[in-house]
């Protein structure tokens, strides 16, 4: 039993790594905590939906298309919006992307109303047996998705030229500058691919939870325990606060009481910020 | 001043009930602004979760009224007293943190708050409370709200007036300004920044039990929603940060317009509020009480230039 | 021959080790009342950590700082700052958005109480301030619209208005012209014709030598020597460490 709720918990993480990657990764290289974060999760979630009601795409085949449509979403909002203040006091910038998270969720809720939506795939309840433990295909297939879209950053990051230009300007703007840096693009690009990420997640959430076009304000908060318990400025930050988020909440949960998920979810955050304020594998800056 | 005063001493007497209301609903919102105003405009630390103190406030309130029988104004004082020492005692080690770190973990601290609130017997989980039904008549018992908040508001503003011009005001404003030199000076920052975050969770809470009371009915989810936190952010800033009025003046405005709105554009309301953050922080982060008070370029060249002073 | 000179700043093998350096070791150096005690030394020497250790802005590792006979270490800086020692920051630290009448102001309401400083009182005391330190020109602008030679002027008047014992001085002068200078070095003997005992950390070779009574030059975190001017800087590992070759040759010719 206790396994079972182990491996739930360990599934659940990867997805919670995923979905605070993106966060991480804004924030690690622009300082901006981007409140608008889970309505990106939703839009991702939104998109496999429409697909698949509309056109029967199978969910995980639409997935770089939900990646895609955000990732220019992302790239406009930063060019066009969010670099006008991007300098300015760390308020400025939490009260523009909550107004841009406002501003999706009313228009989400206008055009899709606050029904409740479901991805229903016809192999949903497959699942298989792992030492005594139920393990459902679609939840390992998320949890190995994630990981392998986080290695693939990995890469992107550490191979690419865009990728060394994001990890320049984040550590040395001035001289990222000098160095011929587009920095507006790059920071576009960052956004951009940080909130694909958030659609990558939103996809997988799709396929295992109900969505709402209300969804994204826990899932943001929730991101923001996971990058906190893992550390900014590592790949590996989010996706070891993710599972242990994920086992926590599992464990918590199963003895206290479904309710009380919230509740260890913020009291683990207040403990690792009161205590270790830049987490489990966080970088000095 | 006087003149606005007098106004709005009167307004009770021209308003409708349901007008009546609305000012009273944008008094409740003043004083959550103006209470804000205190950590986050004076002391300069933004804080996200202010509306804990609201809710805290709201749920003394009932749990005052019901549980123990007591009357109106001493659950609202104790509503205020607890939500107070809550700020100071979880100020102590919050405050330490500075920055983005701090701003989420008040919002950490106000999404904790609701969940425990949702857990506890004493509050009724997620089902609610009901509080009792004033003993007015309904005329009275709106003038009687609309009297409350003010008499709350005016009395808040004066408190913070005198406090500014203490030396508390000074340390205060140190701390935003410098806080290295703030310690260097002799200011016992720890101290000073949990007291303003006490005081600010002190008014807040009185706003949470006049709001108590007056629905009736009290849930979690409203009195600890995280978009009322914001607002009275944006209230504060838009109306001028660190200015004893800016806050009420902020109020007024954005719930006007929002009032407006709603009445005749009823669907473009609810993207009112996300639009309208966009545009006050891209083009006057520091408020319209900063345009009034004498900034040399006016107009469009001020908003210009605004941004390009923050632009990558 | 001069009387026994009364130690009243004593740091006792100071260190201080942050995770892989260590900014200052076993520093040891006395402050005699009413004394200039300058700090020289290269740029990373150490000279800001010491500072920040006896301030209270940072950890002591090991070792202590005595004050007046007891120990501080351990103490927060604002306890420090009210005990009697008061500090300057090497890049200003000015309150921009209060004058700069407030920003003295604020140095006497929180700094050592002799008397009961209400707010009336404190803005008396930066008016007197002001004055003493030239600023009377702009006592009502705010501090981030001042030159910086009238910033470097307010980091002193502030401290001054804490009514402290000890000032601990670190590189008020840089960025100032040669009048400036000047300016700066009889308004640190005004200073401490008060009784008020400093320690000064500067660059520049020629006001050191001016106000200083004695020296002492630590280099790579650790002291390596401590006394008059002249002998200080006439001291080999000194020379080597930190003047150079041709300064020697120049004070010898």
């Amino acid at each position: 039993m206790l396994t079972q709720v182990i491996i739930n918990g360990l599934l659940k993480g990867g997805l919670y790594a995923l979905m605070a990657m993106g966060m991480s990764m804004i924030w690690g290289v622009m300082n901006i905590i981007n409140i608008a974060h889970g309505s990106f999760i939703m839009l991702g979630a939104y998109i496999t939906y429409w697909l698949f009601t509309g056109f029967g795409m199978d969910p995980f085949v639409s997935l770089p298309l939900s990646m895609a449509v955000i990732f220019l979403l992302g790239w406009l909002i930063q060019k066009y919006l969010i670099n006008l203040v991007v300098q300015a006091d760390i308020f400025i910038t939490l009260l523009l992307t909550f107004g841009i998270e406002l501003l999706i969720n009313n228009l989400a809720l206008l055009f899709w109303t606050a029904d409740v939506r479901k991805v229903q795939v016809g192999y949903g309840a497959a699942n298989f047996q792992f030492f005594g433990t139920t393990v459902p295909y679609v939840r390992l297939a998320a949890f190995i998705l994630a990981l392998l879209i986080s290695a693939i950053l990995f890469q992107l990051m550490n191979r690419s030229r865009t990728g060394r230009a994001i990890r320049a300007t984040s550590q040395e703007l001035d001289a990222a500058k000098l160095s011929g840096v587009r920095v507006g693009n790059i920071y576009a690009s960052t956004f951009a691919i940080g909130t694909s990420l958030a659609a990558a997640a939103g996809t997988l959430w799709a396929i295992l939870f109900p969505i709402s076009p209300t969804m994204g304000g826990i899932l943001t908060l929730k991101s923001f325990v996971v990058t906190i318990i893992g550390g900014l400025g590592t790949m590996m930050g989010p996706l070891v606060g993710g599972l242990i988020l994920g086992i926590a909440e599992a464990l918590g949960t199963n003895w206290f009481g479904s309710t009380y998920e919230n509740l260890i979810s913020f009291a683990i955050f207040l403990v690792v910020l009161i205590f270790m304020p830049r987490g489990i594998l966080g970088v000095r800056r | 001043m006087g003149i606005t005063i007098a106004v709005a001493v009167a307004l009770p007497f021209i308003l409708n009930n349901f007008d009546l209301r609305t000012a009273t609903d944008i008094l409740i919102f003043a004083i959550l602004a103006s209470s804000w105003n205190i950590i986050g405009g004076y002391t300069g630390y933004a804080s996200f979760g202010n509306i804990v103190f609201f809710g805290l406030g709201a749920y003394t309130t009932t749990i005052c009224m019901t549980t123990l029988g007591l009357g109106f104004f001493p659950s609202m004082v104790l509503g205020g007293l607890l939500s107070g020492m809550y700020g100071y005692l979880v100020g102590l080690p919050i405050l330490r943190l500075k920055g983005h770190y701090f701003a989420i973990a008040t919002l950490g601290l106000a999404e904790a708050t609701k969940a425990l609130v949702q857990n506890l017997n004493i509050t009724e989980g997620n089902s609610g409370m009901y509080l009792p039904i004033p003993d007015f008549s309904i005329d009275a018992s709106y003038r009687f709200f609309y009297f409350t908040s003010l008499a709350v508001l005016l009395i808040m503003l004066l408190a913070t007036y005198f406090l500014l011009k203490s030396k508390f005001g000074y340390g205060l404003i140190a701390i935003r300004e410098d806080e290295d030199a703030a310690n260097s000076i002799g200011i016992n920052t720890t101290l000073f920044k949990s007291a303003a975050f006490g005081l600010s969770g002190f008014f807040s809470g009185f706003a949470g039990a006049i709001y108590a009371y007056q629905q009736g009915f009290i849930k979690p989810e409203p009195v600890f929603a995280v978009t009322s936190t914001v607002k009275m952010i944006v209230m504060a800033v838009f109306g001028g940060i660190g200015s004893l009025w800016g806050p009420t003046i902020g109020a007024v405005t954005i719930e006007l317009i929002t009032t407006f709105l709603t009445d005749y554009f009823l669907i473009i309301h609810t993207l009112f509020f996300g639009s309208i953050i966009i545009l006050a922080i891209l083009f006057a982060p520091k408020g319209i009480y900063d345009i009034f008070t004498g900034r040399k370029k006016l107009g469009i060249v001020y908003f210009l230039d605004n941004i390009r002073k923050n632009r990558v | 021959m001069a009387e026994q000179q009364k130690a009243i700043l004593v740091g006792k093998a100071l260190t201080k080790q942050f995770k892989g350096l260590i900014a200052n070791y076993q520093v040891d150096f006395t402050l005699n009342q009413g004394e200039i005690l300058g700090l020289i030394g290269p740029n990373g020497a150490g000279k800001t950590t010491l500072v920040n250790m006896i301030s209270g802005s940072l950890a002591i590792t090991s070792g202590d700082v005595l004050f007046k006979g007891k120990s501080i270490k351990g103490l927060k800086p604002y306890q420090i700052g009210r005990l009697g020692i008061a500090r300057t920051y090497q890049i200003v630290k000015p309150f921009a958005r209060m004058t700069v009448l407030e920003n003295i102001a604020v140095g006497a309401m929180f700094g050592r109480q002799t008397k009961k400083q209400g707010i009336r009182r404190a803005l008396d005391m930066a008016g007197q301030i002001v004055s003493f330190v030239g600023l009377e020109k702009v006592r009502n602008q705010q501090a981030d619209q001042l030159s910086v030679a009238s910033r470097k002027r307010l980091e002193i008047a502030k401290a001054l208005a804490m009514n402290p014992e000890v000032v601990l001085f670190d590189e008020v002068m840089s960025g100032l012209n040669s009048k400036e200078i000047d300016a700066a070095v009889a308004l640190i003997h005004q200073i401490r014709a008060k009784g008020i005992s400093i320690i000064v950390i500067e660059h520049v070779m020629r006001a050191i030598k001016a106000i200083s009574d004695r020296l002492f030059v630590l280099h790579h975190g650790e002291k390596i020597a401590e006394g008059p001017p002249l002998d200080v800087l006439n001291n080999k590992e000194v020379i080597q460490a930190y003047l150079g070759k041709r300064y020697q040759q120049a004070v010898i010719s």
